[in-house]
């Protein structure tokens, strides 16, 4: 090998000039906001301040970023148990159908998420479709409380995440050397320990991509809480927005997402670590 | 097969570079257009901002095709959302903005609102006197009233047992998870301190506790809290109770017109949007127009028909054919409005924040 | 593998595509419904017909389309320059310039567009087309960054070495064998991007201004005061459209290995 491995090449400015410009230096903001003043009436007063960060002890905040949390790892949970088997069985369809099933998974996903929540919202509604179909087939004989209530915010939330764990499982099969699993086979590994030995492990990049893919926005996805679970309770998301909008404190917004950023940096390294897995680095 | 792929790759490369040159394209011709306005009058555009659905959309089209001015209709979702927006682009970009008294209230005090030439909107002597003066605009050089509105409770007597009257009923053991309320800290929060006998706008630390603990024994009762369509709810059944704007209380009544209506006797909370020409408008002009245009009486009348909110034009009176929703006179004289709170803004976000998460 | 055969999988994958669908069978029902309301008040076009006469819609609907491909476009240069020239090397910042480029889809989309507000703002950058480009450019580079390296990653390194050892260039080396061997990450990249920017709401709020409103700005908004029948028609001819696309795609491609295999 000629090149230089240790030089970042040319073609990396682009990104590198853009992403300093574009993530860095809001970021660098957000940062810097979180440790000013709040303005009397609106706004910030430049002035070091460590307030934010003591309000953030406040138990219910803490509530709060322990509610998010426990959402976002719920979905990323159910996500992966669904989305797994679609993946795998998708990958290991006929060619001509494994792009077609693919290409059904997303069209959804081109039209309005909202929407698409608005049409959960009709199915579970108490006059809706499936509590009419419960009572119409006898199994129920008083509607049933569905929409407004925490299973029915889990289910829209990993409807709206699920084809990021798909899609990121799907392309660590295709992958897979299926030749090694025929070799574990032909040494007598049964079918399953044979996927548990041989073909998980394969595709634990992808199962790992997927759960922080989901993960990650599931820890700030909030109107999805507020339509399926009737605003009832409060995430991250409408926090940082109430301190911004209603309470209009920036900084404490802004210390709340650094907060956040920490915690979910601290969630996918404990991943990382219990999984052993270096590729996931890419991710962070 | 593999040439087919390479061929493909080549022409991804294209289409990425085309895309480039089209966003730079872009770019200049925004500026070409935004610097075309200025000689012989304005250019014939009217920026507009207001929620969803406001100003009705044959209203819009109508000024379009009398006066040839093009309309751009933005949205936003609360008064916090629009000033920040107006902040950020210091009171220009936009033409005509439609929003609540107590946001217009801060907006004039950051001197982003512009004074009306009122010689340039004739129909403005049509608006009725008794919606003006008021505490955001005492002058009325700000601000033109579009719409009035006032919270109100309604009630479903046939999942109800016994007659509410007011606030206090709210907290009735017999309404568990069954009501639903505005998704809003002031409102919510107002009606608590209403139901106490104390004022919506209350600022003292010790009042506002005890409103807190009162607060958080209602929400066993709250099945759903919902800003902008609570309507849905009462109609389709899944809530027996409900306290939302007069516009979604006619709505729910049309669809069921056996809901009852409660102008809660604890007293009432009154509301006014009004439209406003921010301080550095680009089309000033043409805003009045439009201001002028939606002042006609019998135009006025359609609007109010559409959005269902209580006008606030003199010369619509004789054009309104229904009057769906009267609200009983000595009521309103003792309807409070509700006002700026300055920094106990936040300790009714930190009430709101627990009573969320209790 | 080949002597039993059970349908289970088969089986596995329809239904979940068919649970899929269920909000959107719900959604495509309720364009054909009466009423503004949530019951079932008899069958009208009239949602369409509306719809097809409100200019404001249609007019987002354009923004909207033009905003995702300019950039999904650009975030797919920018992304798989980045991933490509990252590839096999270590240099210093490389693991910061990592982390910072997939930051966007790991912080709440709030701040962001809070930020975005302040900054533009400071730079006096009328807020329009380009602003919203700027921020959706940012959003976008992470799903294909992070798909393209992916695909790099699992790359047999053996192939372009050989390549180059064969007296390749590092040029023809892209183009030849990695290129279309990234190729499918790259579509799937920027699709997946495309869809993100014609979904987003919270970021576009913030850097759009009078002129630009983009149709999940419209839909949330409309959504909002309950105005959801042209809505509902509009995602129906949003996923008529996509789904005669893809279908056209698909034939197409038939049709061209037919041709090929004549």
């Amino acid at each position: 090998m000629k090149r230089n491995k240790n030089r970042p090449p040319i073609t990396l400015l682009p990104m590198a000039l853009w992403t300093t410009v574009f993530v860095a230096v809001p970021l660098v903001y957000v940062l810097g906001l979180s440790f000013m003043k709040k303005a009397a009436t609106w706004g910030v007063v430049a002035e070091f301040s460590l307030d934010s960060y003591k309000n953030l002890l406040n138990p219910v905040y803490l509530k709060v970023f322990a509610q998010s949390f426990w959402v976002a790892i719920l979905t990323t949970v159910f996500a992966l148990l669904i989305g797994y088997p679609f993946a795998y069985f998708t990958a290991k369809l006929p060619k001509k159908h494994r792009s077609l099933v693919l290409m059904l998974m997303l069209v959804p996903f081109w039209t309005n998420s909202l929407v698409r929540i608005y049409g959960w919202m009709i199915l579970l509604r108490s006059q809706g479709v499936i509590n009419g179909l419960l009572m119409q087939f006898g199994v129920i004989d008083k509607p049933l409380k569905l929409l407004y209530t925490f299973g029915a915010v889990l289910v829209g939330m990993v409807y709206a995440l699920l084809p990021f764990m798909v899609l990121a499982i799907y392309n660590s099969v295709c992958k897979v050397d299926w030749s090694l699993v025929e070799a574990s086979r032909d040494l007598g590994a049964g079918r399953a320990k044979a996927f548990f030995t041989v073909t998980l492990p394969l595709t634990m990049p992808g199962v790992m991509a997927g759960c922080v893919l989901v993960f990650i926005p599931s820890v700030g996805l909030f109107f999805i809480s507020d339509l399926l679970g009737g605003a009832k309770t409060m995430l991250l998301g409408n926090l940082i927005k109430n301190e911004l909008l209603s309470a209009k404190n920036w900084p404490m917004g802004a210390a709340l997402s650094i907060a956040m950023m920490a915690v979910t940096l601290l969630v996918i390294r404990l991943y990382q670590h219990f999984s052993r897995d270096q590729n996931l680095e890419g991710l962070l | 097969m593999k040439n087919s792929k390479k061929r493909l790759a080549r022409l991804l490369c294209a289409a990425m570079a085309a895309a480039m040159v089209l966003a730079g394209c872009n770019s200049s011709g925004g500026n070409s257009s935004s610097s075309s306005a200025g000689q012989g009058g304005e250019e014939q555009v009217l920026n507009i901002y207001t929620w969803a659905d406001y100003f009705p959309a044959d209203i819009v089209e109508e000024f379009t095709s009398t006066t040839g001015i093009k309309v751009n209709y933005s949205t936003f979702e609360s008064n916090e959302e629009m000033l920040m927006k107006l902040e950020a682009a210091k009171g220009g970009q936009y033409d005509l903005i439609l929003a609540s008294d107590y946001i217009i209230e801060t907006a004039i005090q950051k001197e982003l609102v512009g004074k009306l030439d009122t010689q340039q909107i004739p129909n403005f002597q049509n608006i009725n006197p008794a919606f003006q003066s008021k505490y955001y605009d005492p002058t009325n050089e700000y601000t033109v009233p579009y719409a009035a509105g006032i919270p109100l409770i309604i009630y479903n007597p046939e999942l109800v047992d016994f007659e509410i009257k007011g606030f206090e009923d709210l907290w009735n053991p017999q309404l568990a998870d069954s009501i639903v309320v505005m998704d809003d800290a002031r409102n919510v929060i107002g009606l608590t301190l209403k139901s106490m006998g104390y004022s919506l706008n209350e600022t003292d630390e010790a009042v506002l506790g005890q409103a807190k603990e009162k607060l958080m024994a209602l929400k066993p009762n709250i099945r759903a809290l919902d800003y902008s369509t609570p309507y849905n709810l009462m109609i389709s059944g899944e809530t027996a109770v409900g306290y939302m704007f007069t516009s979604q209380i006619i709505t729910a009544l049309n669809e069921n017109p056996d809901l009852k209506v409660v102008y809660p006797e604890e007293g009432l909370g009154f509301g006014i949007d009004s439209c406003f020409v921010p301080s550095d408008a680009p089309h000033k002009e043409n805003a009045y127009k439009f201001l002028d245009f939606i002042l006609d009486g019998e135009r006025s009348a359609h609007i109010s028909e559409e959005t269902m909110y209580i006008n606030c034009n003199s010369a619509a009176t004789p054009f309104i054919k229904e009057q769906a929703l009267v609200i009983p006179d000595e009521m309103i004289e003792g309807a409070e409005f509700m006002m700026n709170v300055g920094e106990a803004d936040e300790l009714y976000q930190q009430i709101w924040t627990e009573f969320k998460m209790s | 593998m080949r002597k039993k055969r059970t349908f289970l999988p088969e089986t596995y994958v329809v239904l979940m595509l068919l649970l899929m669908y269920l909000p959107i069978f719900v959604v495509v029902a309720y364009s054909f419904n009466d009423t503004k309301l949530f019951h079932w008040a008899g069958f009208t076009f009239s949602w369409y017909q509306k719809l097809f006469h409100n200019q404001t819609i249609i007019n987002a609907f354009f923004n909207s389309l033009k905003l995702a491909v300019l950039s999904s476009g650009l975030a797919a240069i920018l992304g798989t320059m980045g991933a490509v020239g990252m590839a096999g090397r270590t240099f210093f910042g490389k693991g910061a310039l990592e982390g910072l480029s997939t930051v966007p889809i790991m912080i709440p989309e709030i701040i962001l567009g809070m930020a975005y507000l302040s900054f533009f703002s400071l730079l006096q950058v009328p807020f329009g087309m380009l602003t919203l480009v700027a921020a959706h450019t940012t959003f976008c580079v992470p799903y294909i960054f992070i798909n393209v390296k992916a695909s790099l990653q699992s790359l047999d390194p053996a192939l372009g070495e050989a390549a180059l050892d064969l007296g390749a260039s590092r040029r023809r080396v892209f183009f030849d064998i990695t290129a279309p061997l990234i190729f499918p990450s790259i579509l799937s990249g920027s699709l997946l991007a495309f869809a993100m920017s014609m979904d987003d709401v919270v970021i576009s709020f913030f850097v759009t201004g009078p002129e630009t409103a983009t149709l999940p700005l419209q839909v949330y908004s409309m959504l909002k005061m309950g105005v959801t029948p042209e809505i509902n028609a509009l995602c129906t001819v949003m996923l008529g459209t996509v789904f005669l696309l893809v279908a056209g795609a698909r034939l197409f491609q038939s049709a061209r290995k037919a041709k090929k295999g004549r």
